[in-house]
């Protein structure tokens, strides 16, 4: 068979099915269906994606009409992107995120093959029992801030798979890529709860919640969602997680944390990359997320002045209570770097948020740092 | 080995350190907690903590530490109902100033749990495998037209209802109580499971000179109610789409070795039906819990699985084995080794449909439900008839 485009015009495969439609309901039903139509009904006949060094990728596979992405997809049924249509298809119910600009990110097929080549456990690749007989105190702290991670792990998987059947079929690389994301949410929640009840029989304060309910609230449009949850706490959990990776008081802790800085990263690099697609196709909306994410970033503020987590981070970094004041002072530059770090993120994206940053805002990163060696501590976290 | 950690309580933090209420420090603990609130430090969220002698107690040589070991040191038993509207999982100190955010639709344990959800999750975990790399796609060699259109039509079929396996699944996630968190991380485990599967059957139609074919001709045409999308029940979603729904793939996928002309789809089809199979084992498992716990459900479940068996034996186009239409024309010819063996194709396609009952049959009876078959309830004596046939 040549690669010819098989748009035959041949009777209708259910046309044709009817006429011959057998009593389905018999156990010899299926000797009977002859018509072969279907076997002339491809839109891109000879199709054969090339394998390169991560082997058959979905990216590979995106070639001629399967990889045509059109800017609006309006087919309402679940038809995969490039398969021969059939009038008549029934439509399903949700609402669907239909344009392009709404969902896309240009390596939303790399993030997703790179998340599953990069696949791990908690059970196995963690050296738990490094952390076993840490300082009262140490553990303590490490055991709160282990609970509000998990929790904020949590209500991630929550926001986003609340958001996976709304989005096209059209644009499954999308689909794919965010449904890696929530399975690594998950991987924060049990992580970190298997490290909290590590060694102590019972978890910490619930995370204070205004962020968590900014963004199971946040339901005026998928790209609003993406900029705070992706970028703005995206930005702030990456940093965390980064410091944990250098300062966490055992091996178990930092190689928890470090697995997760990759996860983050990836989730950080689709809200990016995203978003700036999505102002580039409608700059209009500039103004309107930087009003949003004023708010936003008041949520995300309102939990990081609660000294809960503060203190257990400061006991963490400091290596006990009796290192709390060092461990405040990093604590404090954990602030400034994941705000510099947020605020370039967004201006990459196109949004300036300087004018309208707000006085508390101002504070994370105008702090000075104490002196040159916290800021080389900083460096080693990032 | 077990210490107590001074003093503060959990909850609401409030000033009330050891050193603030005037209590001389007792111990190390006691004069630590001193010290910080010397300094300005609060530390009123220092609760009182046995530690738990310590994790040397954990067993990490079987598959490390596993979320179903947490169980006995998890001290928070899984309520039968969940008031808990903060969206903190369970075990977790509740704070009075937490907002409520938690609208969850599934707040009853019988509702969503089984007995096995986390040792599920965790295999889950561990058989993660990459169709990028660990299928042997260069084993894939040119085909005849007809069989490279069969494999072709099977994968665009496979690869379409994929999306409703993965999408149902991810809607409930946010709808069940983190209080139950065991079956909601297989969920999530269940939503990537079936982005792999989509992504891997897409892979294979355009892998090898053919092509995707056309959609599945009726694909959501039953929109309106008893389906698998449409449920508003969880036990009614699941019984419908991993006990019936994806336990007819699964034996579509186990025999996937007589459809299969290279190692790339002997291998697609042996992992895909090891994954397939914890899907199927959590709907069984759950209806078993439900089935055992909520007695007055039995009649309500029975009807979910009359109309689950009416699918089951019209195929209502979602089963390649079970109904004349293209796909299972596709089906055929791949049995059989080409369009001009599709007679003998449609006989395997038969025995691959008695196995789909068969199977059905002895999930729904493992489930508790098995008095369906000896009852004479409405798909039963059809389905005798296919599983004899």
């Amino acid at each position: 068979m040549t690669t010819e485009q098989r748009q035959d015009d041949a009777p209708r495969p259910d046309e044709a099915a009817e006429k011959n439609e057998p009593n389905v309901t018999s156990p010899l039903a299926a000797t009977y269906f002859t018509d072969f139509s279907w076997m002339k009904r491809s839109r891109q006949w000879g199709t054969r994606a090339p394998r390169g060094p991560g082997g058959l990728t979905l990216e590979a596979i995106n070639i001629g009409v399967y990889g045509d992405l059109p800017d609006d997809w309006d087919e309402p049924s679940r038809m995969p992107r490039g398969t021969y249509p059939v009038a008549g298809a029934v439509p399903l119910g949700p609402a669907f995120i239909s344009k392009k600009s709404h969902q896309w990110a240009d390596h939303a097929p790399q993030l997703y093959e790179e998340s599953i080549s990069r696949r791990w456990s908690t059970a196995t690749d963690v050296p738990w029992e490094t952390a076993y007989d840490l300082p009262r105190d140490v553990e303590l702290a490490m055991c709160q801030v282990a609970t509000e991670l998990s929790h904020i792990g949590s209500i991630e998987a929550e926001v986003v798979s609340s958001w996976l059947e709304l989005l096209s079929y059209g644009y499954h690389e999308v689909k794919l890529c965010l449904s890696r994301q929530v399975f690594e949410s998950a991987r924060q929640f049990e992580g970190w709860r298997k490290r909290a009840l590590l060694n102590i029989p019972e978890l910490g304060l619930e995370s204070p919640g205004w962020a968590n309910r900014m963004l199971l609230e946040s339901r005026v449009g998928w790209t609003e969602t993406c900029l705070a949850l992706h970028v703005l706490r995206g930005s702030y959990l990456l940093t965390l997680l980064r410091y944990l990776a250098a300062y966490g008081p055992s091996e178990a802790d930092r190689a928890l944390a470090g697995g997760m800085v990759a996860d983050k990263a990836r989730h950080l690099a689709y809200g990016m990359e995203h978003a700036r697609y999505a102002l580039g196709s409608e700059p209009d909306f500039r103004d309107s997320w930087n009003r949003a994410l004023v708010g936003a970033e008041a949520a995300v503020n309102r939990d990081e002045d609660d000294h809960v987590l503060q203190e257990a981070l400061a006991i963490v970094f400091g290596g006990g209570v009796r290192g709390m004041d060092a461990g405040m002072q990093t604590v404090r530059r954990m602030r400034r770097d994941w705000t510099r770090a947020y605020l370039a993120r967004m201006n990459w994206i196109g949004l300036d948020r300087d004018p309208w940053l707000t006085a508390r805002m101002r504070e994370n990163f105008e702090e000075p740092g104490t002196n040159g060696t916290a800021d080389a501590a900083g460096e080693a976290a990032g | 080995m077990t210490t107590t950690a001074s003093e503060p309580t959990a909850g609401e933090p409030t000033t009330n350190g050891a050193a603030s209420n005037g209590a001389q420090p007792e111990g190390p603990f006691d004069e630590l907690m001193s010290f910080a609130q010397e300094r300005g430090y609060k530390l009123d969220w220092l609760r009182k903590a046995e530690i738990w002698g310590s994790g040397e107690d954990s067993d990490l040589s079987r598959g490390g530490l596993l979320l179903q070991d947490l169980a006995g040191s998890d001290p928070a038993e899984v309520p039968d109902e969940s008031d808990n509207l903060t969206g903190r999982p369970r075990g977790t100190q509740p704070r009075k100033v937490a907002p409520r955010v938690g609208n969850y639709r599934v707040r009853t344990k019988s509702d969503i749990w089984l007995r096995n959800a986390a040792e599920l999750y965790e295999e889950a975990v561990q058989r993660q495998w990459s169709s990028a790399t660990d299928i042997p796609w260069h084993t894939l060699t040119e085909l005849p037209d007809d069989i490279e259109a069969a494999e072709c039509k099977l994968a665009t079929f496979l690869t379409e209802i994929e999306f409703v396996a993965g999408d149902v699944p991810g809607r409930w996630i946010s709808e069940i109580t983190p209080e139950y968190f065991e079956p909601r991380m297989f969920l999530i485990s269940q939503v990537v499971d079936e982005a792999r599967h989509l992504d891997v059957f897409r892979k294979r139609a355009l892998a090898n000179g053919g092509g995707l074919m056309e959609r599945n001709p009726r694909a959501g045409s039953d929109v309106f109610a008893g389906t698998i999308d449409s449920a508003r029940d969880f036990t009614e979603m699941s019984a419908k789409l991993h006990i019936s729904g994806e336990g007819s793939v699964l034996t579509i996928f186990r025999m996937g070795e007589r459809m299969a002309y290279n190692d790339a789809e002997k291998m697609i089809y042996r992992l895909a039906a090891s994954d397939e199979a914890r899907h199927v084992a959590f709907g069984v498992m759950h209806l078993q819990y439900l089935g055992q716990t909520m007695p007055e459900r039995r009649e309500e479940i029975h009807s979910y699985l009359d109309e689950a068996e009416r699918g089951l034996i019209t195929g209502t186009n979602q089963n390649p084995a079970a109904n004349a239409n293209p796909s299972n024309a596709a089906l055929a010819i791949l049995l059989g080794g080409g369009k001009d063996k599709i007679e003998e194709g449609q006989k395997l396609a038969l025995a691959m449909r008695q196995r789909q009952v068969k199977e059905y049959v002895q999930r729904v009876t493992v489930a508790g439900f098995g008095e369906r078959f000896e009852e004479g309830r409405s798909a039963g004596e059809m389905l005798r008839a296919y599983a004899s046939a």
